[in-house]
C-alpha cells in the first residue's frame, strides 16, 4: 500500500511524543482506549483552523488521544473575525485578535500541516494538499469558513476588494479597511453594503457600522455612516437603532431594501454604488460586504448544493451528500443556528464526539448546542442574543433563547461589554488555547 | 507505517454500488418522463382545484425558484416562470401562486399579454411556516401546468429582532426600466411601493385586531393598452417588490397604477423607449 499511494508519513515515534504530551495532562474525556502496537484508532484530516476546524481537532484527541488527527491551515496565525470591529473602532490591535496552533501540536499532539487543501477525493478518501501530499482519512472535517462569491454583485471582483475592501475574513483585508479609516478627511462617508441573508454573522455589519461611527466621533467628527442594505429586517435591530440613537444621533444612516437600499452595482475605482432603482452613492471609504457562500475546497469534496452552502444531517454534521465528510461552521447550513464562530465551535464538539464513536461503531450522542452572541455598539454598551438547539423532527430547532432587554439601564449596557470580552476570552481558549 | 485497511476494497465497492444505482435511477427516471406526472399538492387545495377546473397539469415548463431554506419568513425571495413549449400562436396568460399552509393560501394572480415577451415574475412573499409554495400557469388556449417546492422557514437566532417602523401606505412608487428596448425584446422591469400589507390577522400594541389593509391590484399600461396585471393576497410582503419584462413594439408613455383596498391608489408613468 504504502509505495502505490503517497502516504504522507507520519512516524510513529512523531505519534507516540504527541501521546505522551497529551497523557501529562489532567486527565481528559475519561480513559480512552488507546491501542499499542501500531494499531491506532483511525485517521482524521481537518481542514481549516478556525473556530470549527481547531475545535474539532482539539476535541477529537480529548475524545480518544489514539485517534490519528491532522489540521490543515495555510495560515500559521489565524486573526478571528469576533472583534475585528474592534480593532477597526480603534479599540484593540491586530495581536490582540491573533491565535495559533501551539496548544493543538504540543499540548494535544495534533499534527498541523501549513498548506491549503486542494482537492479532495472523496472515492479514495484523500485529500491533495498544495505541497502536492496526499492524506489519506478515515474521517474528514472540513470547517472551511465562506468564501465570496465574486461578481455576484457587479463590478465587485477580487481587484475592487483591493480599493473597497470586504474586510469579512479578518487580517489583511481589515487592516486596509482601518487605514483607509483613518486616512478619510474629516466631514467624509463611510458607506457600508450589507447582504441578503444567509451570510457569515448576521449582527457583524451593525457592530461594524458602530464601531466605526465610535471611532468616527472621536477623530472625525463631521463624518457620517451610510449602510445600503439588501435586507428590511437585521440581527438585533431594535436595540441596535435604539443605541445608534443613543450614542452617536444621527450619524449613522440605515437604507433598507423596501427604501431602495439594495446595492446592484459598485464602481470601485470611483468609490460609488448603484442601487436597484438606480440611486448613486459616492464614498470615501467603501466597505462592500458581497454575498458568500461556503468556502471553496467544500465544492470540492462535492458536499455544496445548489445554494452554494452544504447540508448536513443535523444529529451529526455529516455531509448530507458525502459518507464519511463531515463539515462544521459557516460553511453549512444549519439554520436556525447563525454562522457564527461560537456556532462553529459547538458544532465541532458535536462532530468530534460523533466522528469517536462512529470509529468505534458506537452510535453518536445526542447532539445539542448553544450560541451567544454579543454585540458592541459603543466601548461601554454591549447587546446580546442567546439560543439553545436541538434536534427535533429530523431538524434543528431552538429550544430556548432571547435578547438583551430593549430598555436597560447603562449598567447592563456596560456589563454586557464586559460579559463580552469574558466570553471572547473564554471561546478563544477553548478553540486554540490562547486568551489576550 | 500502518497495517493495510480495507479501505481500498470498501471505496470500490462504494464505487461499484453507486454506478448500479445510478443505473437503476437513470432507468427509473426514463420510465417516469414518458407521462407528464399530475401527481402534486396542486391536487389537495380546493383553491388550486378551482384554479385547475378539473383540468390534469402538465408539470413540464413551469418553474419556481424559491430558496431550499429561508431564515426570514417575512420576505422570502420567488421568481416564477415558463419556458417550456406552446402551440404557436399560444401564450402564457396567467400565473397563480399559492402557500399551502398559510392562514389563506392565495398569495397572487399575475395576468401576462404578448407585450410581456416573457412570462416571468419575480416578488417577496410570506411564509407562515415550512410548507409547499405552488404555481399553476394557464396558458391563452387552456393548456395548464403546475410545480411546486418545498421551503423550509427558520427564524435564525442571531435574526431575532424587536420593534419595526410602519411604512406609510402607497409612499415612494419607485419603477425601474431600460433606457432603451429593442423592437419585440424582452427587457427587464422593476417596480417597488411602500405599503404595509397588513394581513388582518395581527394585533397592535393594544391587543386590537389590526384591520387588513393591502394592495390588492397592480397594473402597467403602455400607450392606454394593459400589458400587465398582478392581484395580490396577503402573502405578498410588506412593500411589494414586483419584477417582470415588457417588450413593446413602439415607444411611449408606460402607466404603472397600484390600488389598495381602501379605495386609494398611486401612480408613476415613464417613457419607453424602442429603438
Amino acid at each position: 500500500m504504502s509505495q502505490q499511494h503517497k502516504r504522507d508519513g507520519f512516524s510513529r515515534r512523531q505519534l507516540i511524543k504527541g501521546m505522551g504530551a497529551a497523557s501529562l495532562l489532567p486527565l481528559i474525556g475519561g480513559v480512552a482506549p488507546f491501542a499499542i502496537g501500531g494499531q491506532h484508532a483511525g485517521r482524521v484530516v481537518v481542514v481549516g483552523g478556525g473556530f470549527g476546524g481547531a475545535t474539532a481537532a482539539k476535541y477529537l484527541k480529548r475524545a480518544n488521544p489514539a485517534i490519528e488527527v491532522i489540521l490543515v491551515e495555510p495560515a500559521e496565525t489565524f486573526y478571528t473575525c469576533p472583534f475585528s470591529n474592534l480593532y477597526l473602532g480603534g479599540l484593540r490591535d491586530m495581536r490582540s485578535i491573533a491565535h495559533g496552533y501551539d496548544e493543538l501540536t504540543d499540548r494535544y499532539g495534533v499534527r498541523v500541516i501549513h498548506a491549503m487543501a486542494e482537492d479532495v477525493d472523496t472515492d479514495s478518501r484523500e485529500v491533495i494538499l498544495s505541497t502536492g501530499r496526499h492524506l489519506d482519512y478515515d474521517r474528514l472535517v472540513l470547517s472551511p469558513g465562506i468564501d465570496i462569491r465574486w461578481n455576484a454583485l457587479e463590478g465587485y471582483d477580487e481587484d475592487a476588494a483591493d480599493k473597497a475592501p470586504h474586510a469579512w475574513k479578518a487580517g489583511p483585508q481589515t487592516e486596509l479597511l482601518r487605514s483607509q479609516l483613518q486616512d478619510m478627511e474629516d466631514g467624509g462617508t463611510f458607506v457600508m453594503v450589507a447582504p441578503d441573508n444567509p451570510f457569515r454573522c448576521p449582527p457583524g455589519p451593525y457592530e461594524r457600522a458602530s464601531m466605526v461611527a465610535h471611532y468616527l466621533s472621536q477623530h472625525k467628527p463631521r463624518s457620517k455612516v451610510l449602510i445600503l442594505d439588501a435586507k428590511d429586517n437585521f440581527s438585533k435591530q431594535g436595540l441596535f437603532t435604539a443605541g445608534w440613537e443613543q450614542l452617536y444621533g444621527d450619524r449613522i444612516e440605515w437604507v433598507g431594501l423596501s427604501n431602495d437600499g439594495r446595492v446592484t452595482r459598485v464602481d470601485a475605482g470611483r468609490l460609488e454604488v448603484e442601487t436597484e432603482f438606480g440611486t448613486v452613492h459616492k464614498a470615501d471609504v467603501l466597505n462592500v460586504i458581497p454575498p458568500q457562500k461556503a468556502g471553496w475546497i467544500a465544492e470540492r469534496a462535492g458536499v455544496t448544493d445548489d445554494s452554494g452552502w452544504v447540508p448536513v444531517k443535523p444529529d451529526t454534521f455529516e455531509s448530507r451528500q458525502v459518507e464519511n465528510v463531515y463539515v462544521v461552521g459557516d460553511a453549512t447550513v444549519a439554520a436556525p443556528m447563525p454562522k457564527s464562530g461560537f456556532c462553529a465551535n459547538a458544532q465541532a464538539k458535536v462532530v468530534a464526539a460523533a466522528i469517536a464513536a462512529s470509529l468505534e461503531s458506537r452510535p453518536a450522542p445526542e447532539a445539542y448546542w448553544t450560541n451567544t452572541c454579543y454585540s458592541l455598539i459603543g466601548p461601554e454598551y454591549g447587546i446580546s442574543v442567546a439560543g439553545v438547539y436541538r434536534v427535533q423532527e429530523g431538524a434543528i430547532a431552538e429550544v430556548s433563547g432571547g435578547l438583551s432587554p430593549a430598555d436597560a439601564p447603562a449598567e447592563t449596557r456596560a456589563l454586557e461589554a464586559e460579559y463580552a470580552v469574558g466570553w471572547y476570552n473564554a471561546i478563544c481558549q477553548d478553540t486554540w488555547g490562547t486568551s489576550t | 507505517m500502518r497495517s493495510p485497511r480495507p479501505a481500498r476494497h470498501d471505496a470500490l465497492r462504494r464505487r461499484l454500488l453507486r454506478s448500479l444505482v445510478a443505473t437503476l435511477t437513470g432507468i427509473g427516471l426514463f420510465g417516469l418522463t414518458l407521462p407528464a406526472l399530475a401527481d402534486g399538492p396542486w391536487q389537495r387545495l380546493e383553491a388550486t382545484q378551482a384554479v385547475l377546473g378539473g383540468a390534469t397539469p402538465s408539470t413540464r415548463g413551469l418553474v419556481l425558484d424559491l430558496p431550499h431554506v429561508s431564515e426570514d419568513g417575512s420576505a422570502v425571495a420567488l421568481t416564477v416562470g415558463f419556458d417550456g413549449e406552446l402551440e404557436e400562436n399560444d401564450y402564457i396568460e396567467r400565473i397563480d401562486l399559492f402557500a399551502v399552509d398559510n392562514p389563506s393560501p392565495e398569495i397572487a394572480t399575475f395576468h401576462f399579454t404578448p407585450m410581456n415577451g416573457k412570462p416571468e415574475v419575480s416578488t417577496r412573499v410570506r411564509l407562515n411556516e415550512t410548507q409547499d409554495v405552488i404555481a399553476i400557469a394557464t396558458s391563452h388556449q387552456g393548456e395548464r401546468f403546475a410545480t411546486a417546492r418545498e421551503v423550509r422557514i427558520t427564524v435564525s437566532g442571531c435574526l431575532m429582532r424587536n420593534g419595526n417602523d410602519q411604512p406609510e401606505p402607497l409612499s415612494s412608487p419607485r419603477v425601474s426600466v431600460p433606457s432603451s428596448f429593442s423592437v419585440g425584446e424582452p427587457e427587464e422591469i422593476r417596480t417597488l411601493i411602500n405599503h404595509p400589507m397588513e394581513t388582518g390577522l395581527r394585533e397592535g400594541p393594544d391587543g386590537e385586531t389590526l384591520p387588513r389593509h393591502i394592495i390588492e391590484r397592480f397594473t402597467v399600461s403602455v400607450n392606454g393598452e394593459t400589458a400587465f396585471e398582478a392581484e395580490l393576497h396577503q402573502s405578498v410582503s410588506a412593500n411589494p417588490y414586483l419584477r417582470f419584462h415588457l417588450a413593446p413594439e413602439n415607444s411611449g408613455e408606460a402607466l404603472f397604477e397600484w390600488f389598495d383596498d381602501s379605495g386609494e391608489s398611486a401612480r408613476h408613468e415613464v417613457e419607453l423607449s424602442v429603438g
